[in-house]
């Protein structure tokens, strides 16, 4: 549904997205991932044809966006970070307003949306009036007016309180399995990430630093906390033995490739250590993420 | 299709309650006007001017002429005013909010989301003039009675209209005023289509208007005045002189509508070319 093809943007002499090639396959919901500045909101802008690639090609539903934008976007639907209207206007009133930059919807369809977002009774209201949650929603209603097969989400939870966070959650959930759409997710929730998508990519400094399955990212290392009577020492000669390739929090560490988590107590047991647990870590997205980060920051 | 669109940046716009302040201003500004000549010597001036020439002042101290004088302070300073702030904020607002990133999420073109709302403008602007107009005729009919038009500019302008005559030329004059409101707010447009707030775009509008009336009236560029672009803008008041000067009119006519398209193309090229981000 999306691809970027050697991407790069450079607002003025500042490189801002470099390099950049991504596959969103029809039917995933696929997460982005980065920090403030990252680049993410810069690529859903080329998506969109709000940013204007300085090299490479962006394609959404099979069409390239700086060249044939209409027809790219005929089909997608958008949600941004604060979902702002014009408020002085009804939430009705504003669907009409952006649904028809697209083509004509009757008030049928508009009755339709209204439903399934659940602002029904509130849709006359001036949007001022509205709560964070229920903007949401409403930016939700204006995204899938179009009946779009593609929804771009960049970070739809922002601002929202943790029941609004789950109410989000859950509508993502929905709209893949309801509607079938394909979402590409750009979010700083980890768990939120995790929970829902099935592809990543994670992007730092305008560099995508990697893409792939949750699999991937789980299967990747295996952590092992690991809590012994001299927990320094003991780091530091399973370190000289090249058992673990990496460590965190003082008791949590990688295991090097081809090592397992019972050598490492044999090995620390033969030259004396008391092990007093060692437990198999299931990394999690957030471990993964931050070993990107730190691995990059060595780089640099 | 462009109707529907046009209809919704209508509703944007008139829904806006600074957009009814250029509307509430000429009201206080016209009733005031009308109360300073009804109750106060400022018509004096007038009625000896029409008597030196052989006029019975009553005959034209009017609704209609009281209408027509305060025509040219408010279309001289409040008009571009209020045009310009409207113009401005027409795509620097939209920016400004974050709403035009919501639109541009849409399959529409630039281009034609440009010449949607420059059409809100046009409207926009020539509802200003046809307040303007029909608000002072009304309000003066309060105080005045209904004659004749007088409209005199020393140096300039002396005419004199009977009611109905009066009446097509004041009509006629706001014609050509909603041209220059039109012009004056798409140059404020034009700048709106920058990446700029809309104060600076509705600022810089305005400075170009006084830059030009400035330069305009330097002795040294008296030559070639009729290359600025306020030399052309009051073209509505020639609709008021006896006969009308109707090379005059066109001449300006048709270089307001070279600036029209000129301001619109830069518009619309800087705005396509833009990145439009959070």
């Amino acid at each position: 549904m999306i691809e970027l093809k050697g991407v790069r943007k450079v607002f003025g002499k500042r490189p801002a997205v470099e390099r950049m090639n991504l596959s969103v396959p029809k039917g995933e919901i696929f997460g982005m991932l980065g920090h403030n500045g990252a680049g993410k909101s810069t690529c859903i802008g080329m998506m969109l044809g709000q940013v204007w690639p300085t090299e490479g090609e962006v394609i959404v539903c099979g069409h390239d966006v700086t060249r044939y934008r209409q027809r790219a976007l005929e089909k997608v639907g958008a949600i941004f970070e604060a979902p702002i209207f014009y408020d002085y206007l009804s939430g009705w009133r504003n669907l009409e307003i952006l649904s028809h930059y697209t083509a004509p919807t009757s008030a049928a369809r508009l009755r339709e949306v209204i439903d399934w977002v659940g602002l029904t009774g509130r849709e006359q209201a001036a949007v001022k009036t509205y709560s964070h949650g229920m903007r949401t929603r409403l930016a939700l209603a204006q995204a899938l007016l179009p009946n779009p097969e593609l929804l771009i989400l960049d970070e739809p939870s922002d601002g929202l309180d943790p029941e609004g966070i789950h109410e989000m959650r859950h509508t993502i959930v929905r709209l893949q399995k309801e509607l079938g759409l394909t979402i590409l997710l750009s979010s700083h929730l980890l768990n939120e990430v995790e929970q829902l998508c099935t592809r990543i990519a994670v992007m730092q400094k305008g560099v995508k630093v990697f893409e792939g399955s949750l699999n991937d990212v789980r299967g990747e290392q295996t952590w092992v906390r690991l809590k012994t009577s001299e927990p320094e020492k003991a780091r530091v000669q399973l370190r000289e033995a090249r058992l673990i390739a990496e460590e965190r929090e003082s008791d949590l560490f990688a295991l090097a490739e081809n090592a397992e988590p019972h050598q490492l107590v044999e090995f620390l047991v033969k030259r004396g250590f008391q092990v007093h647990e060692m437990t198999v870590h299931q990394a999690t997205l957030e471990d993964f993420y931050l070993s990107l980060v730190k691995a990059s920051a060595g780089k640099n | 299709m462009l109707w529907l669109q046009l209809r919704n940046e209508l509703w944007k716009l008139f829904g806006k309650k600074r957009t009814y302040i250029g509307f509430l201003m000429f009201l206080l500004a016209q009733n005031l006007v009308v109360l300073i000549f009804r109750f106060s010597n400022a018509a004096r001036g007038m009625k000896n001017t029409l008597e030196g020439n052989g006029y019975l002042p009553d005959e034209f101290i009017s609704s209609l002429t009281i209408a027509t004088i305060m025509l040219f302070p408010i279309a001289y300073m409040m008009l571009p005013l209020y045009v310009s702030l409207v113009g401005g904020d027409l795509v620097a607002k939209e920016a400004e909010d974050g709403t035009l990133r919501m639109i541009l999420s849409r399959p529409i073109s630039r281009i034609r989301l440009l010449m949607v709302k420059w059409l809100a403008g046009v409207v926009f602007s020539v509802a200003s003039v046809l307040a303007l107009g029909v608000f002072g005729v009304a309000f003066a009919s309060i105080w005045f009675p209904w004659g004749g038009l007088f409209a005199f500019i020393p140096g300039e302008l002396f005419s004199v209209f009977n009611a109905t005559d009066g009446l097509s030329h004041y009509t006629g004059a706001h014609l050509l005023m909603a041209y220059k409101a039109t012009t004056v707010m798409t140059l404020a447009f034009m700048f709106s289509c920058f990446n700029v707030k809309p104060a600076a775009a509705t600022i810089l509008a305005l400075s170009f208007v006084f830059l030009n009336f400035i330069l305009m009236n330097i002795p040294f560029f008296k030559d070639i005045q009729y290359w600025f672009l306020t030399y052309h803008l009051n073209l509505w008041q020639f609709m008021l002189a006896q006969p009308i000067p109707v090379t005059r009119i066109w001449e300006s006519v048709s270089i307001l509508t070279g600036f029209n398209l000129t301001f619109l193309l830069v518009g619309c090229t800087v705005f396509q070319l833009r990145d439009i981000k959070s």
